[in-house]
């Protein structure tokens, strides 16, 4: 028997648009209530409840994370599941899915098992992506079926597919399944091999240029494919403007797609390459200015449905080498949270309910799940966070094994201080 | 003229050079050059100093001319090479560097085939704390300062030999023709002749040099065009510098062949009749005969700089280097 107040929190709920201070009641795991203020002298609390002043912080829907990367199977040395799973946790996240570019790859039912028992009573629900190719070799059918029945979350590579028969094959063969098809639109051949988006930036700093279309030209005939076909695709890793213009467009024609982006890509942008920081090196590479500012209108306004983490653990060795040759990704399960809130929510260019929209309520909604809620008689599924807590991002206070970010050695405010997973 | 004082550790881009500094390092290397026509042609400036020269990407001219220069100041010299170090064993560049600074390391000459490895081991040692200058000898498609700083050199002793100072740059035409996308060797000097006030042209097929170039280094001082055509570049121009076009780029189709180039952008006397009657041409070497210039042109010293460059390489080297290690009046 549990039974906890917290009194004067700022409670948010986005898929009813509430944020208000209120005390939230939690008992043996269920909200019981939300009131402006909750009497504790008159009996109704049972004897033992524990009675909290969260003053300045949020209590919210736990987060879901609609696609991260795993180091173990195969690599416990960078990540294990439930380093993984404590990472998750400790930024907020109640339910984090991860992708199948593990060793061996999640292409069929019998590693999916193994990774799922191996979660089992971890810090945070392990969802998994099923690969959609088999051996993500991009260049046959994984048998889907059996995935499906194995309970992957969805189908999805992480890796572009850019056999666009391939593609159309997938799309039409999965259509029974009735699971989340994640989609990564993005042509390596058109990159050219540049590692930095095209523009003034990757000139000025002698940056090979990845140009716009090596993501447009994809995008578009991915949607042209589900224009033919009707069936639902989640877009990921969305990274220019251009990108955004065609997401909208489609979305405009009712087309059943939804997309999302990469937090770092709402962050940073080809202005910081100027440092050639390794941990900026990102696939897609970050937008230019103007993609960034894109990116942020269109989760503000919902044509970008998502912020994805895409958590990628790797070795310092492996990450301490020039820009260019460096393997693409950073960590990030438990920054996001803090430094989206300090640089969108902050300042006032979004609200707190569009940042838990885009973290909790939307990303639940593309895996086709029922999202956390923040309602009385709701299981609690919930983040408490302050946003004004200040921590030092280190090996030390980090709970993943790998710290390949930016923000390493620097003092950043917002910290999860706990959260709920009743059910999970 | 002078009248700043130095005050970089490294040399690392020419993004945030001032026209001051400029000056200072066309006067330091005018004094290194008589030096280096003295019967010893050496000081004692940089005795007991250690300069270690790191070349991840392989290179000849530019590791001689630093040696040499590094030499003729007296100072002790390392020269770093890949293919016998441990770098294939994990070690990372920052190992690499860190265990040069242990041996006791004053200056750090630094060049990679990838962008942006000279600053992040520069970054590394303020972070240790270290004391060592590092200098960019060149790195991927970004940067190459001393080259530039050697064009430069080039071009104002050229229009005043007892006097070589910005100044002289202002309003000059200056057409860069060749590979500039490709080009660290462009991209310092459009940084250096833009603050210097030149008037820069750029010439290229749209494969090799793109419009945002004219956005992407745009200055105050100096201004910048872009051209897919090589006359209007050349028109009237006072110095055309023409870069080395690597063979690769057919196999990637940014050119068909380099007789079409040659055609088109080579630099032929017919064509130099187009610009300045004084007009001289400059190559930062080495130079595909036929393609990027003809023979004929390359190898008239009435019209070529092209080995001056190469001498100015030296004084200038040495200029940096000294400046690097704290030298306050040339000895």
């Amino acid at each position: 028997m549990t039974s906890e107040l917290l009194q004067q929190v700022r409670a948010i709920d986005p898929a009813s648009g509430a944020d208000r201070t209120a005390d939230v009641w939690i008992e043996n795991g269920t909200v019981r209530a939300i009131e402006p203020t909750f009497a504790t002298a008159d009996g109704e609390l049972p004897a033992g409840t524990i009675i909290r002043d969260v003053r300045g912080c949020v209590l919210a829907p736990g987060l879901t994370d609609l696609y991260s990367h795993s180091g173990e199977p195969g690599d416990d040395s960078v990540e294990t599941l439930a380093s993984l799973q404590a990472a998750a946790a400790a930024g907020g996240f109640t339910r984090v899915a991860i992708l199948p570019d593990t060793d061996p790859c999640l292409d069929r039912p019998e590693v999916i098992a193994t990774v799922r028992d191996r979660a089992e009573g971890g810090a945070t629900r392990l969802l998994i992506w099923g690969a959609l190719t088999s051996s993500r070799g991009g260049d046959r059918l994984s048998e889907m079926t059996e995935l499906a029945a194995a309970g992957v979350v969805g189908l999805s590579d992480g890796a572009p597919i850019e056999d666009l028969l391939l593609l159309r094959r997938q799309l039409e063969y999965a259509q029974p399944l009735g699971l989340p098809l994640a989609i990564w639109p993005y042509s390596t051949r058109l990159t050219g091999g540049g590692t930095a988006r095209e523009g003034v930036d990757s000139l000025r700093f002698g940056l090979v240029g990845d140009p716009a279309m090596s993501e447009t030209a994809l995008l578009a005939a991915a949607i042209e494919c589900v224009a033919e076909l009707g069936v639902p695709v989640h877009f990921m890793r969305v990274s220019t403007a251009r990108g955004v213009e065609l997401i909208d467009r489609a979305k405009q024609q009712g087309l059943d797609i939804t997309a999302s982006t990469a937090w770092t890509h709402l962050l940073l942008s080809t202005r910081g390459l100027r440092r050639y920081d390794p941990n900026f090196r990102l696939a897609p590479p970050l937008g230019t200015p103007r993609d960034r500012d894109a990116l942020i209108d269109a989760v503000q306004s919902g044509t970008i449905d998502a912020i994805a983490i895409d958590h990628r653990p790797i070795a310092y060795e492996d990450k301490t080498v020039a820009f260019a040759e460096a393997p693409p990704g950073t960590i990030g399960l438990e920054l996001a949270l803090p430094l989206l809130w300090q640089e969108f929510v902050e300042p006032g260019r979004w609200s707190p309910l569009e940042l838990w929209r885009a973290l909790s309520l939307s990303p639940a909604r593309c895996l086709g799940h029922e999202p956390p809620r923040l309602q009385a008689e709701a299981p609690a599924e919930l983040v408490l966070f302050e946003p004004n807590r200040t921590w030092t991002v280190s090996p030390e206070t980090l709970k993943s094994r790998s710290c390949n970010t930016p923000w390493l050695g620097r003092q950043i405010a917002g910290r999860v201080v706990q959260t709920y997973r009743h059910g999970l | 003229m002078a009248t700043t004082e130095w005050n970089r550790r490294h040399i690392l881009s020419l993004e945030d050079f001032t026209a001051a500094e400029y000056d200072i390092i066309l006067q330091t290397a005018a004094s290194f050059r008589e030096v280096l026509t003295r019967r010893t042609r050496k000081v004692p400036t940089l005795q007991g100093r250690l300069i270690t020269n790191m070349f991840f990407e392989p290179s000849t001219r530019t590791r001689s001319s630093f040696e040499l220069a590094a030499k003729r100041l007296s100072a002790d010299v390392l020269n770093f090479a890949p293919g016998t170090s441990s770098l294939t064993k994990g070690e990372t560049i920052l190992d690499t560097a860190k265990t040069y600074l242990a041996m006791g390391t004053d200056m750090m000459v630094v060049r990679h085939q990838q962008s942006g490895v000279p600053q992040t081991i520069a970054w590394e040692l303020d972070r240790l704390g270290a004391q060592v200058g590092v200098l960019n000898a060149g790195d991927g498609l970004h940067a190459h300062p001393s080259q530039a700083l050697l064009d430069l050199f080039t071009i104002a002793q050229h229009f005043d030999p007892d006097a070589p100072r910005t100044a002289l740059l202002a309003g000059k035409k200056i057409a860069i023709v060749g590979d500039i996308v490709h080009s660290r060797v462009a991209r310092s000097n459009l940084w250096s002749l833009t603050a210097c006030g030149a008037d820069v042209h750029l010439a290229a097929p749209p494969t090799l040099v793109s419009k945002p170039f004219a956005d992407a280094f745009a200055s105050e001082s100096g201004s910048l065009s872009v051209h897919w055509q090589l006359e209007p570049a050349l028109e009237n121009a006072d110095i055309v510098m023409t870069l080395r076009l690597q063979k690769e780029r057919m196999s990637s189709n940014l050119l068909p062949s380099l007789r079409e180039y040659h055609q088109q952008f080579g630099i032929t006397r017919d064509r130099l009749a187009l610009c300045q009657p004084h007009a001289r041409i400059m190559h930062p070497g080495p130079v595909n005969r036929g393609v990027e210039l003809s023979s004929e042109v390359m190898d008239d010293a009435r019209i070529s700089l092209v080995q001056t460059q190469v001498t100015s390489g030296v004084a200038v080297r040495m200029a940096l280097l000294y400046l690097m290690g704290g030298g306050k009046s040339v000895a």
